[in-house]
């Protein structure tokens, strides 16, 4: 019998989903205009919003849907598939919200691009596979929602379809992604062996003394095929690619959406194993060592390499790429540290990212439709001349920096006071991230010069045009103007006042530590 | 939270309003159709925060107590009960207005106001006039901000706000290479105190200020709370060395901004920003930024014995030392720099006794009266166009007003009654000599601030007689002087009246309590009148010499063979520390610079450079792996596979095995 309020618990779902049949609908029947499947996908989103800002008790919305707070965070009976925790429906804002900008931006791609309903409905089916993953209790249902996001993804790269740096990036997505996903399967499969169960709740509770040997490849498995979603050196390599043949928006939709899909996984699944007590001469406490210090491994090698090779990159798009796999090592840095304060200080991170790195793919896409160069270099003197998108985008990368009154400050600061904290050998983890963020002002700060300083050339041709100059804001169009400054507002306000945020993040945290899943 | 009904609660705005009127001018400055517009516009906010400001003070007298309103975590991280800091720490931002800050209020405020309005009359010609009120109203709200500040690191930071903006000022005449090097030596002066102050908060935060009982302290964002300094102190138990090495350091940082010995060479060269901004400085901002931290670190962290000492030793020494050089410098300007750094000596050493409240009385009518001098002196140069007083003379005539003044801010200076210099200064001598029966090791120091009476009068009254006495100018070049507008004069004249009857306002019921325990009004005893009479007697005799030599248009010239010439060149070049120091600076610095420069090229630069050609050269081969070649990747992918599950299932148990990291 299907319980009745099983629709009521999945409003938010099924509004991203509603939404992404209507968008197929409405092409089917002859529907033309963009901005018809980029309002009903955003009307979607933000109704799904609305639904999770109501689970999470904010804005006093709480008896919106029905189901009361009793639901969320409660123990998870054994077997359950899914699970409300306040953690999870944080994320899922935080993944709504990267949708969210990235719908609005797409308004603003070329009129007679073709394929704008299929951009919407794939945008709106990944949505649909992130809000899953944030429910997730068991550990099939997770992949499969893991799965749902990342075969949308592959298909939202190569969605204009001619664009053949666009179709290529999708097919080597697609190759790498089918063979993570099938390691991911395998290291689950692997996981059953040792505990009999998918169960996130078993797994989360114990470790196989018998079978530990077992377990524990299936935890290299897992690490492959989810450090394959967030970027983790050495699994990163398709995302430069990627992210640089993919239409920008989607780019944007990449590195500030799905890959913090990866990242909650990863909080789902590895986390367990850091709650294992136990000494070391347990076979408990061995294994949560071996698997902290492999995150540990993993989040040094990720941030110093992504940053290291920023620093000689000339593209913008590829530039960022790296500072986002980069930034993905301070999350895990966050997760190896494992500590309350530690893991907000991460959740903190992926919610900066999401407002950061999504904001700052947009304005790269916003430069590109004004006909300017792919180089960083093409950005000289843009300072002068777009003085508010360049000073959005001045924001963002002081953001992505660390500099005070940015998010991006307060998280960095929460994450490695956690690590100092934690003492132990995390305090050479907060060293490593500290020296890596001063390595990364480098590659900010030359953008800054070359858009603030570097004189432009008097011989040099004149500064281009917009590619259609028609749209509002000289060219640059409501969508993504709208996008760009939602983000900028975003950015400073929490960098301003991150108190309440902070503090639902902990509180959330702390449910979740002591729960499990 | 906000009661809109409780005046308390917008004291947020004091500061504010300057910081709106910095954005204001700043960005619509260069657009107005006239750039006095600029400053009617920075005047209208500055006279909106000394409304509020007065009215705060005003309500404060009235209900005297401490009221923290308006707290704001900006950022609050929980402690697990061990490691770096058990109990967790906060960064809070807040508005505290008690005794003390209400009096600071006014003083910032209304000087602050009078600066303002004087600026249009006396900065009329220069083209950056947005960048200068823009500038000014920062100063102001970062010294607001300062001042009502409720916490220490919240009090940093808008410490090194209130630097910056000295240093804008300052160097407001960048193009001039004096204005410019003067700006730095301030800058970097300072800054040598601001590391000082800032080494003296880690110690506190390293040591108590997180754990044991005052481990709350961390926890609530390092607030002011008026009983924390025994609290501390008993806390701190064996460790009193601590506490000193902190009570130290946060000498050092206050040395540094109230341009104490021997951190006080900056403030002399500080005068080659625009008279106005020296009238700030030496009179509301800047220089009394430090002598407020010495207050507020007495009253709330608490200084052991031997800060004492040390305090009240660079005190004396400083307000004896400044007043020497003060004697012979033929600079208008800097004669009242040197005096104010003698007169912030006077302060410090109040504080270092152990009396707070007599220093901020003195900060109190100092400012006014300061101020006052500075503006008279502005309105002088305005005048005649130099500010070489050997230059001047017989301007008493054309300029009544200003020679008033000028006057009137001499007299409260040398500490003649009853001028406000004389309540404060009697206040801070007597209460000295107060402590020399405990504390013998003060009586040298007592002994130079007594002496410095003396000297004050002879060096203000020889500036005054060299500038307003005689018939005529000495040098005829200078052009007809006369007064200034009104928005010149009018200061003036406020200015005048306070520097008279300041001393006497806290006598006021209300007023009062605005300064409890210094001792007011004084109880006289007879040995305080006697020290009246003799530091009285040595002001009379400073001002008389003053006119034996210098009055009625006379100039005294020491004779070339006279034994003084020495004395009086080693005054003259200030005692050679500013040389010394260049020196250092030169010979010294650039040295280690060398060094540095040599490390830094070959070794840092050339470790940088190899890393980059190596990490080059492995980008390329990346790039070459990248060229589109699936397979490579998936071979990475597997490789990366091995190694973990090398390491999770034999490298990291074996490390487990082995104890762990």
């Amino acid at each position: 019998m299907v319980d009745s309020t099983l629709l009521l618990r999945f409003l938010p779902e099924f509004a991203i989903l509603g939404a992404g049949l209507l968008v197929l609908l409405a092409e089917r029947m002859g529907a033309q205009r963009r901005e018809l499947f980029g309002g009903l996908a955003i009307a979607g989103m933000a109704l799904a919003l609305l639904f999770v800002a109501a689970d999470a008790g904010l804005a006093g919305l709480g008896s919106l849907r029905g189901v009361g707070a009793s639901s969320i965070d409660a123990p998870v009976a054994t077997g359950a598939l899914y699970a409300f925790s306040s953690l999870g429906l944080l994320f899922q804002g935080f993944f709504l919200a990267s949708a969210l900008l990235v719908a609005v931006a797409l308004l603003s791609r070329p009129s007679r691009e073709p394929g704008s309903p299929v951009a919407y409905a794939l945008l709106l089916f990944a949505t649909l596979g992130m809000l899953l993953v944030a429910l997730a209790a068991d550990l099939v249902f997770l992949l499969l929602a893991l799965e749902v996001t990342a075969i949308s993804s592959y298909l939202l790269v190569g969605y204009t379809r001619r664009d053949p740096r666009g179709l290529e990036a999708a097919m080597k997505f697609y190759i790498i992604g089918a063979l993570s996903a099938s390691l991911s399967f395998f290291g689950a499969s692997l996981l059953y062996g040792a505990y009999g169960t998918t169960s996130l709740t078993v797994i989360g509770h114990s470790w196989p003394t018998g079978a530990g040997s077992l377990a524990s490849a299936g935890y290299a498995f897992l690490l492959v095929g989810l450090g394959f979603e967030v970027t983790a050196v050495p699994f990163h390599m398709w995302a430069v690619d990627v992210y640089d043949g993919a239409p920008t928006e989607v780019s944007a939709f990449l590195a500030g959406g799905t890959k913090k899909v990866g990242l909650f996984a990863f909080f789902l699944l590895f986390l367990v194993p850091l709650l294992l007590v136990g000494t070391l001469s347990t076979p408990a406490g061995s294994a949560r060592e071996s698997i902290q210090l492999a995150l540990a491994l993993l989040a040094v090698l990720t941030m110093t390499l992504g940053n290291l090779l920023a620093l000689l990159q000339k593209e913008m798009k590829r530039l960022l790429a790296y500072s986002s796999i980069s930034q993905a090592g301070y999350m895990l840095l966050g997760l190896a540290v494992g500590t309350g304060p530690a893991l907000t200080g991460a959740s903190l991170q992926i919610l900066a990212h999401v407002f950061l790195k999504t904001g700052a793919f947009l304005v790269v896409a916003a430069v590109a439709a004004l006909g300017v160069g792919p180089l960083v270099a093409d950005w000289k003197g843009l300072g002068l001349r777009r003085p508010y998108l360049s000073a959005a985008f001045a924001l963002m990368l002081l953001g992505l920096a660390g500099i005070p009154l940015t998010v991006g400050f307060v998280s960095k600061f929460v994450l490695f006071s956690a690590a100092i904290q934690a003492e132990g050998w995390f305090l050479w983890l907060a060293i490593a991230g500290l020296l890596n963020s001063a390595l990364s002002v480098f590659y900010y700060a030359r953008i800054l010069k070359t858009m603030y300083v570097d004189h432009v050339d008097p011989g040099a041709p004149p500064a281009p045009s917009p590619s259609e100059p028609s749209l509002a804001f000289d060219g640059l169009g409501w969508g993504r103007a709208g996008a760009i400054g939602l983000a900028t507002v975003v950015i400073v306000a929490l960098g301003i006042y991150p108190q309440p945020v902070l503090s639902a993040l902990g509180a959330a945290v702390q449910h979740f530590l002591t729960l499990g899943v | 939270m906000f009661d809109p009904y409780n005046i308390f609660d917008w004291a947020f705005l004091v500061p504010l309003l300057p910081a709106l009127a910095f954005v204001f001018v700043g960005l619509l400055g260069p657009r107005l159709k006239r750039l006095e517009y600029g400053g009617w516009l920075a005047v209208g906010f500055g006279g909106a925060a000394m409304a509020l400001g007065v009215t705060l003070a005003a309500e404060e007298m009235l209900s005297p107590g401490t009221y923290t309103d308006q707290q704001y975590t900006w950022l609050s991280l929980p402690g697990n009960g061990s490691g770096a800091f058990p109990n967790g720490f906060s960064l809070v931002v807040g508005t505290l207005v008690d005794p003390i800050s209400a009096l600071m209020l006014i003083v910032v405020t209304v000087v602050g106001f009078l600066v303002l309005l004087y600026s249009i009359g006396y900065m009329h010609q220069d083209r950056g006039l947005p960048r200068y009120y823009a500038e000014l109203s920062l100063f102001l709200a970062a010294m607001n901000g300062l001042v009502l500040s409720d916490n220490l690191l919240e009090f940093f930071l808008f410490w090194e706000l209130v630097g910056v903006c000295s240093y804008f000022l300052i160097g407001f005449y960048y193009e001039k290479p004096s204005a410019a090097s003067a700006a730095k030596e301030a800058f970097l002066v300072t800054r040598v105190g601001d590391i000082l102050f800032l080494l003296g908060i880690f110690v506190y935060f390293s040591t108590y200020a997180t754990r044991g009982a005052a481990g709350g302290w961390a926890a609530n964002g390092f607030p002011f709370v008026q009983g924390n300094a025994p609290y501390l102190a008993g806390a701190m138990g064996g460790h009193s060395t601590t506490l000193t090495i902190a009570g130290l350091l946060i000498l050092g940082g206050a040395a540094g901004k109230s341009a104490q010995f021997p951190l006080h060479v900056w403030l002399p060269d500080a005068m080659e920003g625009p008279t106005t901004v020296s009238a700030l400085i030496h009179a509301a901002t800047m220089v009394a930024a430090g002598v407020y931290l010495l207050a507020v670190a007495s009253l709330f962290l608490g200084f052991t014995p031997t800060d004492q000492l040390a305090i009240v030793a660079i005190g004396g020494f400083t307000s004896f030392f400044a007043a020497t050089m003060a004697l012979v410098n033929p600079d208008i300007k800097r004669v009242i720099a040197y005096s104010t750094i003698s007169q912030l000596g006077y302060m410090v050493l109040a504080v270092g006794a152990g009396f707070a409240m007599v220093g901020l009385y003195h900060l109190f009518t100092h400012a006014f009266f300061k101020a006052l001098l500075f503006l008279a002196a502005g309105s002088v140069i305005h005048a005649v166009g130099t500010q070489d007083l050997f230059k001047m003379g017989g301007l008493g005539k054309p300029m009544r007003i200003t020679g008033f003044a000028f006057l009137v801010g001499g007299l409260s200076l040398s500490g003649i009654f009853p001028f406000a210099g004389f309540w404060s200064k009697d206040d801070i001598l007597s209460s000295v000599y107060g402590t020399l029966a405990t504390h013998p090791l003060y009586w040298p120091f007592f002994l130079m601030a007594l002496v410095t009476v003396f000297l004050t009068a002879y060096y203000i009254f020889r500036a005054f007689f060299l500038t307003f006495s005689g018939s005529a100018p000495r040098d005829p070049g200078l052009g007809h002087a006369h007064e200034g507008a009104w928005v010149m004069t009018g200061p003036l004249l406020v200015l005048s009246g306070l520097a008279i009857v300041a001393g006497l306002l806290p006598f006021a019921h209300g007023f009062g309590s605005l300064l409890p325990g210094a001792g007011i009004p004084p109880n006289y005893g007879s040995t305080d009148l006697l020290l009246s009479g003799a530091s009285l007697g040595l002001a009379g005799l400073g001002i008389g010499l003053a006119y034996y030599l210098w009055g009625n248009g006379r100039v005294f010239a020491l004779a070339d063979s006279s034994p003084a010439q020495p004395v009086r060149r080693l005054l003259l070049r200030r005692y050679y520390m500013k040389d010394a120091y260049d020196a250092v600076g030169t010979r010294g610095v650039y040295g280690l610079a060398r060094g540095a420069d040599f490390v830094e090229r070959y070794m840092i630069d050339g470790t940088v450079h190899g890393l980059e050609r190596a990490f080059a050269g492995l980008s390329d081969r990346l790039r070459k792996i990248e060229s589109g070649v699936v397979l490579d990747y998936a071979a990475f992918l597997v490789s990366g596979l091995l190694f973990l599950l090398l390491f999770l299932l034999v490298i990291g148990p074996w490390v487990a095995s082995n104890g762990g990291l």
